[in-house]
């Protein structure tokens, strides 16, 4: 299995390497301010349908939401985009966000998508001036692009010198993990169940990563219809926890 | 060795189809028709009593076999009006050569050119490969509407998701604007489709795409009116950038879903393509 660069055990690493870790924790704290607490990228719909409503159906759920609708999606944006910011060729990387765009065909997932990416680029400029994210901030700026969050994270994480797999890792764990959160606040379930789901679903994120690894641009798939379907429906719910 | 290969070449077909249509004297006109095939197209029909155009989309092979490769290309002149209608279900055989068979679609339309396809049927049999590619480019003043189902294989024979593959794509170009880019890759062996928030218990995908000029604010709640949710049928309405909206299905009531299809269909022409 592919291994993070960063090395916690190892002592005689430079504090350096340490802190890097200490980053990338901040960016992925449930307080960090980017909304995902506000997204349930359709699982409100079925919360409210009842289709989850135990710890074991969040565990399925999130299960098949990280296998079928990440790994074939998000997944592949932030692996295609970390590699084209490396390359430089911002060219590429417009036409890369306005395909993401375009493919989140659920109104509410595809604002929700643009939202977190603006409000991360707000979050994080102010701390971390990057050449690059300031120009990708311009670009959003002028109109260019729409400002997505798959793409804005991985332009973060190659100019902080994060590795792909380390990436694509995290950017599935936080995705994954604010879903059981906002499921923990609305089904209700307790917070021991919601760690439990965690525990059980840090193995499976990893397996994820390792797919995303040997997807590209032509394996996108928007085949968890269900979720698309459930996104669709959730402006019309009567009560919403949720913006999405 | 080298000769299978060649026999297989030999066999694999290669269907063309390749219309242009413009508008004269009033009535938009099939001028140009290029078929090779098994692919056909019937001669324009004019069935409403005005200039548009109805075409029928055959097929004479009754289906594609391992390898078959099928392609479309149309072009709509400025301020045609067409509606092509393929005849009958794209069958996909079982890809026995390990060969995927394949259609590509190719769809220009210019300045105010309307066009409908109803509907796109898709049967992937037992252990077919089929790939499928669809691109539309058009112009912020012509219209689209696609209308399609794909089928989880012959349901009625206990056929369902026992194909090795089916992938479609499509996409669609506003000028250098990508509107929609949506790709489906079903490869039910390595996937949990029936899962919550996947297929779940569902075996028809049907979508109905429209892009024209001639959206409004309430589109979505119009069309919503129309749409039945059941336990074994849902959907789900969204708006492309104010410049399209989608329809997605997921079911099992194939009747009711061709009923739908059709009844969005007909809304569209009745409220919005006057």
């Amino acid at each position: 299995m592919n291994k993070p660069n960063v090395d916690l055990s190892n002592h005689s690493n430079t504090g350096a390497i340490n802190t890097d870790v200490l980053y990338l924790m901040h960016i992925h704290d449930s307080a960090f301010p980017i909304g995902s607490y506000t997204q349930s990228f359709g699982m409100e719909t079925y919360i409210q349908s009842d289709q989850i409503r135990t710890k074991q159906d969040l565990l399925n759920y999130c299960h098949a939401y990280l296998f079928e609708n990440l790994v074939y999606t998000d997944g592949i944006f932030v692996k295609e985009a970390y590699q084209l910011v490396e390359k430089d060729d911002w060219k590429q990387l417009i036409r890369l966000e306005r395909i993401c765009d375009a493919s989140k065909n659920a109104v509410e997932t595809r604002e929700a998508s643009r939202m977190m990416g603006k409000q991360f680029l707000q979050a994080i400029l102010p701390v971390f001036e990057d050449e690059k994210l300031q120009t990708w901030k311009k670009y959003l700026d002028e109109g260019k692009i729409r400002g997505h969050f798959p793409i804005a994270y991985s332009i973060y994480t190659a100019q902080m010198k994060y590795d792909l797999y380390t990436t694509i890792l995290t950017f599935l764990y936080s995705s994954t993990v604010s879903l059981v959160h906002n499921a923990v606040r609305a089904v209700p379930l307790g917070q021991k169940a919601g760690i439990e789901v965690i525990h059980q679903l840090i193995p499976k994120i990893a397996k994820a990563a390792e797919h995303v690894l040997d997807k590209s641009l032509q394996d996108l798939s928007n085949h968890a219809v269900g979720i698309e379907v459930a996104s669709m429906q959730h402006r019309y719910l009567p009560s919403r926890l949720f913006i999405s | 060795m080298q000769a299978l290969a060649k026999s297989s070449s030999l066999l694999k077909s290669d269907g063309k189809l390749e219309l242009k249509f413009e508008k004269r004297r009033g009535k938009t006109r099939l001028i140009d028709c290029y078929q090779q095939p098994p692919l056909k197209a019937s001669r324009g029909l004019y069935i409403d009593g005005t200039d548009h155009c109805t075409l029928y989309l055959m097929e004479s092979s009754g289906g594609l076999v391992a390898g078959d490769h099928n392609e479309f290309t149309v072009h709509l002149k400025p301020g045609s009006n067409v509606t092509l209608m393929p005849q009958s279900a794209t069958k996909v055989y079982p890809a026995f050569n390990d060969q995927p068979s394949s259609q590509q679609v190719t769809i220009n339309l210019d300045e105010d050119a309307r066009l409908e396809w109803n509907r796109e049927e898709v049967i992937p049999f037992e252990d077919a490969r089929f790939n499928s590619a669809t691109s539309v480019q058009m112009t912020s003043s012509s219209s689209l509407l696609w209308a399609e189902i794909l089928y989880p294989g012959r349901e009625k024979r206990g056929e369902t998701f026992a194909f090795r593959e089916c992938h479609t794509h499509f996409e669609v170009w506003i000028d250098d604007d990508c509107l929609v880019y949506d790709a489906l890759r079903l490869n039910p062996a390595e996937q949990m489709l029936k899962q919550l928030g996947v297929l779940e218990q569902f075996n028809y995908i049907a979508n109905v795409w429209i892009v024209s000029p001639s959206m409004d604010e309430n589109m979505d709640h119009n069309l919503g009116e129309i749409l039945i949710q059941t336990d074994k049928h849902k959907s789900g309405i969204t708006k492309l950038e104010g410049k399209g909206m989608l329809v997605r299905w997921i079911s099992n009531d194939l009747p009711l879903l061709k009923k739908e299809v059709d009844r969005i269909s007909t809304f569209i022409r009745k409220h919005y393509w006057k």
